[in-house]
């Protein structure tokens, strides 16, 4: 796992999903939320987060997070998280982020859920 | 714009300052609608302004952030105090109001109009909104913290792989403590070893005495330090149990949504309650794997103890012309002793005591390799150096280095009057003659499986009718009494000779009758083997 947060961005037919790579705190959390608000911009309303290279989430990268999820709400989009690990899992689900996002084990059962 | 031309007429559409109150009334019965209200607001004063658009800032984290917006215009989401007044923002009670492309001599009639009162109410709600957002938000974490806490204890315990458990202890502190770096040490031999660190690179070792660390362990958590220059704020807790150092837990770079913080109190107390989850867990997965262990080895053990119990043999041949009697008692977990007595074709015997060095699955499976071998290789017929060279080559090559066997070999060709032997690296063989003669079969040749040459020459004796041969393990010489004295060759000699009329069988009984004597019930060190042959 990388320090600095590395995003990629794979925007699929009505679904974008971003990859994370690394600890996201508060710049990575920024990162996130740089990338969320251009894929608003750019009309996309569904929103995956596939945490695969993520090990570490801190409390400004969730709170960042929520921020997030609620402009997607706004806009009446929807975020869903995907392979998160067990600690990131139980955290958001702490956090309540869980219910406002849906959380999968994986990409390709969240993508056609959050797709259809 | 003239004030009067702005001010509507009651049958007019509500455009200017004086608000549509029952429109306003519905939206401030629902509380979630503030962001409505305020969009109401923007819009008529923007309207009124005549702008295109306008926009709302609220102060956050050190600057201020666009809470809503009507129309067009340049408004950033988030903007510092200077660049917004450069923009020529509009201060109200709690806010700050951006309208694009105002005159600045609205600025006086917005704040102390209705619109701008309203605007400002709403700001108030909105900053209260977020406070309690905040406090809500901290409320929660608190119960991951918690949840944190009691996990590093599950999780610490459950990981064996010492390299896993310093990346859980350290991913969880930095997370715990919405750390940018971190650093795990364990002491190991007298100083602290880095296990694994997040975010540069701290120091590889630290001596417990250095006075650096003594000041970073007294200090809160705002210290900047030598050990790690790349770091602001440094906070480190003590790993210990029970007042025993056993590592270090180091974070440093607290994040906020403004920057780079020092630790507080609260984390430092958060951390060393951390640190003593992990001492614990990191104790408990230190006896856990210190108990797996003791079981493997005392399985392996208990493993080896019965691969040498399926070769011992379980009955004695029926040789004419030759008595024979043999027992082997192993040691607790001890695996290396073993003999075998094989018929010949002629009716004649081969008889063979060994002993392999070391203990456990390795030296059983050496003893399990021999007593295979020489069977194999003998085939009913007698003993050649040829046999025990061809041996000695595959032992060497096959076992690990370290592992050999001494072994003591006797062939016994049927009614002869001479028997021919090898001692490799073995205890001497004793031999009873008929009068009073005694005499020693010593060893003459290298250990099987020692090194690859030697002649492994078998030497000849006379066995006459009524001679006693015994052959034995060192675990019976060596037998130890409670004051340390050993048994020795002698004692066993003068022993046997007192015995020698006996049956073969009451010979074998009264020999451990004796060693059990000697010992005092003390348990075995080494396993005791003895071989009794005498000619009829």
């Amino acid at each position: 796992m990388t320090e600095t947060l590395k995003l990629s961005v794979d925007r699929r037919d009505g679904v974008a999903v971003v990859y994370t790579d690394g600890y996201i705190n508060n710049e990575g959390g920024e990162e996130i939320a740089r990338a969320a608000y251009q894929l608003i911009d750019e009309g996309y309303r569904k929103i995956l987060l596939n945490l695969a290279g993520t090990k570490i989430v801190n409390s400004i990268g969730i709170s960042i997070l929520i921020e997030v999820i609620e402009k997607l709400l706004e806009v009446e989009g929807r975020l869903a998280f995907c392979r998160l690990t067990p600690t990131i899992e139980k955290t958001f689900q702490i956090m309540g982020l869980t219910q406002f996002a849906d959380i999968y084990a994986d990409e390709d059962e969240a993508a056609a859920t959050l797709g259809s | 714009m003239d004030a009067a031309e702005g001010r509507p007429s009651a049958h007019e559409e509500p455009e200017g300052l004086a608000p549509d109150w029952r429109a306003l009334a519905d939206l401030v019965a629902e509380p979630s609608r503030v962001d409505s209200l305020i969009q109401v607001c923007l819009e008529r004063i923007g309207r009124h302004l005549g702008a295109p658009g306008a926009a709302l800032y609220v102060p956050a984290d050190g600057g201020l952030r666009r809470e809503a917006h009507w129309g067009r215009g340049e408004f950033p989401f988030a903007v510092t105090e200077s660049k917004l007044a450069g923009l020529g923002a509009v201060e109200l009670p709690g806010g700050r109001l951006l309208v694009g492309e105002a005159s600045p001599a609205a600025e006086r009639e917005l704040r102390e109009s209705p619109w701008g009162v309203l605007l400002g109410l709403a700001v108030r709600l909105v900053s209260t909104q977020q406070r309690l957002k905040r406090h809500h938000f901290e409320a929660r974490y608190r119960g991951v913290e918690l949840e944190a806490l009691y996990d590093v204890g599950l999780a610490v315990a459950s990981t064996l792989d010492l390299d896993r458990l310093g990346e859980e202890i350290l991913t969880r502190a930095i997370s715990l403590l919405d750390a940018r770096r971190g650093a795990v040490y364990l002491l190991e031999g007298g100083g602290y070893r880095l296990q694994r660190s997040l975010g540069g690179s701290p120091p590889e070792a630290i001596a417990p005495d250095d006075p650096r660390l003594a000041e970073l362990l007294a200090d809160g958590g705002s210290a900047r330090s030598e050990l790690w220059p790349e770091a602001t704020h440094l906070l480190v807790a003590p790993v210990e149990l029970r007042d025993e150092p056993r590592g270090l837990i180091a974070v440093a770079d607290r994040e906020t949504r403004r920057g780079i913080a020092p630790f507080r109190d609260t984390d430092h107390r958060t951390l060393t309650l951390f640190a003593h989850q992990a001492a614990t867990a990191l104790e408990n997965a230190r006896r856990h794997r210190e108990a797996l262990e003791k079981e493997r080895l005392e399985r392996e053990l208990e493993l080896a103890a019965e691969i040498q119990a399926a070769i011992l043999p379980k009955r004695l041949p029926q040789v004419e012309g030759l008595e024979l009697a043999a027992w082997s008692r192993p040691a607790q977990w001890v695996g290396g002793d073993y003999y075998d007595v094989l018929l010949r074709d002629d009716g004649g015997v081969v008889a063979v005591v060994g002993d392999v060095v070391g203990k456990g699955v390795g030296a059983a499976l050496l003893v399990s390799t021999l007593h295979s071998a020489l069977r194999l290789l003998t085939a009913g017929r007698g003993l050649t150096s040829e046999l025990f060279r061809d041996l000695n080559h595959y032992l060497v090559r096959a076992s690990g280095s370290n592992r050999f066997a001494t072994l003591l070999a006797v062939d016994w060709p049927a009614a002869s009057n001479r028997l021919r032997f090898l001692n490799a690296g073995h205890n001497p063989g004793i031999l009873l003659r008929v009068g009073s003669g005694v005499e020693l079969l010593r060893a003459h040749s290298l250990p099987l499986g020692a090194f690859g040459g030697g002649a492994f020459e078998l030497e000849e004796v006379e066995l006459g009718a009524g001679d006693l041969l015994c052959l034995y393990t060192d675990g019976l010489t060596e037998q130890p009494s409670p004051s340390g004295d050993e048994l020795g060759e002698g004692r066993l000699v003068e022993l046997l000779a007192g015995l020698r009329e006996q049956p073969l069988d009451e010979i074998g009984s009264a020999v451990e009758r004796h060693l059990a004597e000697f010992g005092r019930g003390r348990p075995r060190q080494d396993d005791q083997t003895l071989l009794l042959l005498r000619r009829a």
